[in-house]
């Protein structure tokens, strides 16, 4: 990550009176994974099109390389784009699809060829140059939609959701492709997602957007672990979020307040004072189980409502009395250690440092 | 039950009647044609290709099937060129007056063919460009410019609207993209469009007859047969043409559905 | 798509946008008001010349021969659209709701065939089929009927409209009913509406725009048709489209040809437009 490659500065767009993004300031270094993460609606795709130029800021201006790319037509820019449609040419075969791109640079036929070649070889497709793109199965197509954008040997990649249409065994295979390619080339790659485990797993810096702005930008941990504001909490949706007032403050944090009992918080730089609103996370994998009142400083009584099952990880949801919800994520085997049946009341508990103070905002 | 399946048996019937009905003319025109009678009826005469003998060697009919060939072809290339550009235009852009600018287009075939004929014969005279067969085919791309549009307009419809940002994306200029992706793709409803103008065309007589003078074409020299007498010239011409505008139809129906099933599994 | 806010002119979208606008323009919209312009010019010693008098109109309006022609065109086509009308709508009945989806392809795909063929050539063809010795009556003599006279009758005519109408009118009237919600219609059977009254408030109106649509093609169709009557009817009273015809091609005098294409083309106005209005009036209380 040296300097930056692309620099948003202040950019917006309006569709008629609709804000789709709203005053945009982001910058992509050189060879970084960058996933910009959010519900749909909040203005990523946008925020992708404007980069590829087929979308013009309203206001705003998008430096490349030090230029201003506002005017710059779709064509004249590199910066090839993977399509959640995938959006390859169902009348050419797959050769000629990965072929595209050079021909309209004008290159000519041998070495257009040799190049996409090369790439069909590198994605593992080059058996299906000659096929219709109509044979192939869905990852397939995946493959022969980079190897046309890759061909172009690019400083940028984006790509727009592209392993939405995927089986979820596919999905893991090809974010391990994209990762090592991402890895070996070196290039930019701007990933746009509603995919937390997809965002979480590939990306160096996550940009989380809500409403057309960014919500919080930093690294997978950084927002797992710290989410700054409330919605960034419940959008990585991990977390247990408690608002209520600040109680008490003391020189470790505060005591705050809520529905469901006084819990204690530890402080890092946040300033806060009495009687304020505040709100907290607790990652759900930082909450323990016990089976009677653990008497530590920050425990909740519940019942078992529902279990989730995925692989060897299960998900707990909770309720206390205050019909507060809980979440809790655990090993497998580590639950086997508790005999819990929907209903079943069970102790929640977490440390002061594992609680995470959100910005009021 | 009972009284449901009697229903349906004369419900079936009576949509086999429709149909004899509306297909009894072609059929009987095809019969007639290899018919010995002059007067055709039941029972039938004896089998006879004397009528086509006929009409291979009248020199009139060679020349005006000639006629025929080429103002249904010049014409259909130039309502699926305009047809195409309206279709595009529509799926492309949204605009002011967007409403009247395809009323332009699609309003013709709803006005009475002897009013478009009187009206194109009365203009074309006034500009000096009546009495010719490119005044046929000038008035019948209007008339079938609608039928072509329609045609690549559905073509479109089936475009993945990202199909053509993605080819600006790899650097594809608008007008590259319009030859290396837009027209590929609607190449099949683009053949589809000029055999259905061509076919239109083909048929029509009304308008020929007004403005085309001594330039004749077949349709307008079966209205002239018919005028004077029961001639079974007519049927063999008449089994001619249908042959000619079936295949276009066939065929506009072919590479239409064709591709359809084609693009679904894409 | 980009937004393009520059008011430079955009020569790609110009290309596609303006080639059918000069087109139509010239050879359409061109012609259609040169022949209301027409209708007001002299003809002089067989010589049309430009003018602005009202001589056309008030001479035709004043001739008992277009008026008798005008009804007569009106209540043929009318006539012609209420038959193809209830002759489609059993058709269409089955098509739609007793025959299976492929079938009914294959139905509207027969239908639309006629359209491409020559209608000059079928029209001759029930010429020869509806003649004194043709092969109707001599089917009907087989029974000890006729022989009929069907040609230069208005039945002849009628046939033609037939011919003309009734493929469009079955495929427009099949593909309304088919869209109709089924669950609709079994509703009303299991609170007890018998079939007839099913078809008579339940199915017309829930497919009344496009029959109304039908109906106005058909009309159009009828209405401004010459082959049929001319060639089956006999023209012996002429319709509208008849008197266009001999008024240009016999008597050279297209500007009042003009004038009969002009009330001709207000008339189907008129009919599209409260057809129109009908079929989207909003359903009155009941």
């Amino acid at each position: 990550m040296t300097k930056p490659l692309v620099v948003l500065k202040n950019v917006q767009k309006l569709f008629g009176d609709f804000v789709a993004v709203k005053a945009l300031n982001l910058e992509i270094h050189e060879g970084e994974f960058l996933a910009i993460m959010g519900p749909s609606g909040c203005g990523k795709t946008t925020t992708l099109r404007m980069l590829a130029g087929l979308e013009e800021p309203s206001t705003g201006e998008i430096y490349m390389n030090d230029q201003v790319m506002n005017k710059v037509k779709p064509h004249e820019r590199d910066t090839p784009l993977v399509w959640q449609s995938l959006a390859l040419f169902p009348f050419l075969t797959v050769i000629e699809n990965v072929e595209f791109g050079l021909k309209m640079r004008g290159i000519n036929k041998s070495e257009r060829k040799r190049r996409a070649l090369e790439w069909l070889e590198k994605l593992d497709i080059i058996e299906f140059a000659d096929r219709d793109i109509s044979t192939l199965s869905g990852g397939q197509k995946q493959r022969v939609a980079l190897a046309r954008s890759l061909v172009l040997e690019p400083k940028i990649l984006l790509l727009d959701e592209p392993l939405s249409a995927l089986d979820a065994h596919l999905v893991i295979r090809m974010q391990a492709v994209l990762v090592q390619l991402q890895r070996e080339l070196g290039i930019t790659f701007v990933y746009v997602t509603h995919s937390q485990s997809e965002a979480f797993a590939m990306a160096d810096r996550v940009v989380i957007m809500g409403n057309g702005e960014i919500s919080q930008v930093g690294t997978p941990k950084d927002i797992y672990r710290s989410p700054q504001n409330k919605f960034v909490a419940e959008f990585v949706g991990r977390n247990n979020i408690l608002s209520g007032t600040v109680f008490d403050l003391t020189n470790f944090g505060a005591h705050i307040k809520t529905v469901s009992g006084t819990f204690s918080v530890s402080l890092k730089t946040d300033k806060l004072l009495k009687g304020q609103e505040a709100s907290f996370v607790i990652s759900a994998d930082l909450v323990h189980l016990s089976g009677s009142n653990p008497e530590a400083e920050n425990s909740v009584h519940c019942k078992l409502i529902s279990e989730e099952f995925v692989g060897s990880m299960v998900t707990l949801f909770l309720e206390d009395k205050s019909d507060q919800e809980f979440k809790v994520q655990m090993q497998e085997r580590e639950l086997s250690k508790f005999d819990l049946k929907p209903g079943s009341d069970i102790w929640l508990s977490w440390s002061a440092q594992s609680a995470h103070l959100l910005n009021v905002n | 039950m009972n009284s449901n399946r009697i229903l349906n048996i004369v419900l079936a019937a009576y949509v086999g009647a429709i149909f004899t009905f509306v297909f009894a003319p072609i059929l009987f025109s095809v019969i007639f044609s290899f018919n010995s009678q002059r007067f055709p009826t039941i029972p039938l005469g004896s089998f006879s290709t004397e009528w086509y003998v006929k009409i291979l060697n009248d020199p009139d009919i060679w020349q005006a099937a000639l006629n025929s060939l080429i103002v249904s072809s010049s014409t259909a290339v130039i309502a699926t060129i305009l047809g195409f550009c309206t279709a595009y235009s529509d799926f492309r852009y949204n605009f002011r007056f967007k409403g009247p600018y395809l009323a332009l287009i699609l309003l013709p075939p709803t006005i009475p063919l002897i009013i478009m004929a009187l009206a194109m014969l009365a203009w074309l005279s006034k500009l000096g460009m009546s009495g010719q067969l490119w005044s046929i085919v000038l008035a019948h791309s209007v008339l079938t410019a609608p039928f072509a549009m329609a045609i690549i307009r559905l073509r479109l419809n089936q475009m993945d609207p990202d199909l053509e940002s993605a080819s600006w994306n790899l650097g594809g200029s608008e007008w590259a993209t319009m030859r290396y992706v837009i027209i590929p793709f609607c190449k099949p409803a683009i053949i589809s469009g000029l055999c259905l103008a061509a076919a239109v065309s083909f048929d029509e007589f009304a308008v020929s007859w007004f403005v085309s003078g001594l330039n004749k074409t077949l349709p307008v020299v079966i209205l002239e047969i018919v005028q004077g007498n029961i001639d079974p010239q007519v049927n063999a011409i008449g089994t001619f043409v249908f042959l000619i505008s079936m295949s276009l139809v066939i065929l506009a129906q072919i590479f239409f559905v064709y591709r359809q099933m084609k693009s679904t599994n894409t | 798509m980009p937004t393009k806010k520059s008011q430079k002119i955009d020569i790609y979208a110009m290309t596609w946008r303006l080639p059918i606008i000069i087109w139509q323009l010239l050879f359409f919209v061109g012609p259609v008001i040169f022949m209301i312009a027409m209708s007001f010019f002299l003809v002089k010693n067989y010589r049309m010349t430009e003018a602005f008098e009202f001589i056309n109109w008030s001479k035709m309006f004043s001739k008992n021969y277009f008026w008798d022609s005008y009804f007569y065109t009106v209540t043929i086509a009318s006539i012609s659209t209420i038959l193809a009308m209830l002759l489609a709508f059993p058709a269409s009945f089955a098509l739609a709701f007793k025959a299976s989806e492929k079938i009914r392809r294959w139905a509207i795909f027969l239908l639309i065939i006629p359209f491409f063929t020559s209608y000059l050539v079928r029209t001759f063809s029930w010429f020869v089929i509806l003649s004194e010795k043709g092969v109707v009556n001599a089917l009907l003599g087989y029974i000890g009927l006729g022989p009929f006279t069907m040609l230069n009758t208005n039945f002849g005519t009628l046939v033609g409209y037939m011919t003309l109408t009734l493929p469009l009118v079955v495929i427009l009237q099949t593909i309304t009913m088919a869209n109709i919600d089924k669950t609709l219609i079994e509703a009303a059977r299991n609170l007890g509406c018998k079939p007839l009254s099913t078809i008579w408030r339940v199915i017309i109106p829930l497919s009344k725009t496009g029959l109304i649509v039908a109906a106005i093609f058909c009309f159009i169709l009828s209405f401004g048709d010459f082959v049929a009557p001319f060639y089956l009817g006999g023209s012996q009273e002429p319709t509208l489209p008849i008197l266009i015809l001999d008024t240009t091609k016999s008597g050279q005098q297209w500007p009042r040809a003009a004038v009969v294409a002009i009330v001709m083309m207000i008339t189907l106005f008129t009919v599209a437009f409260i057809g129109i209005a009908l079929a989207y009036r909003k359903k009155a209380s009941k």
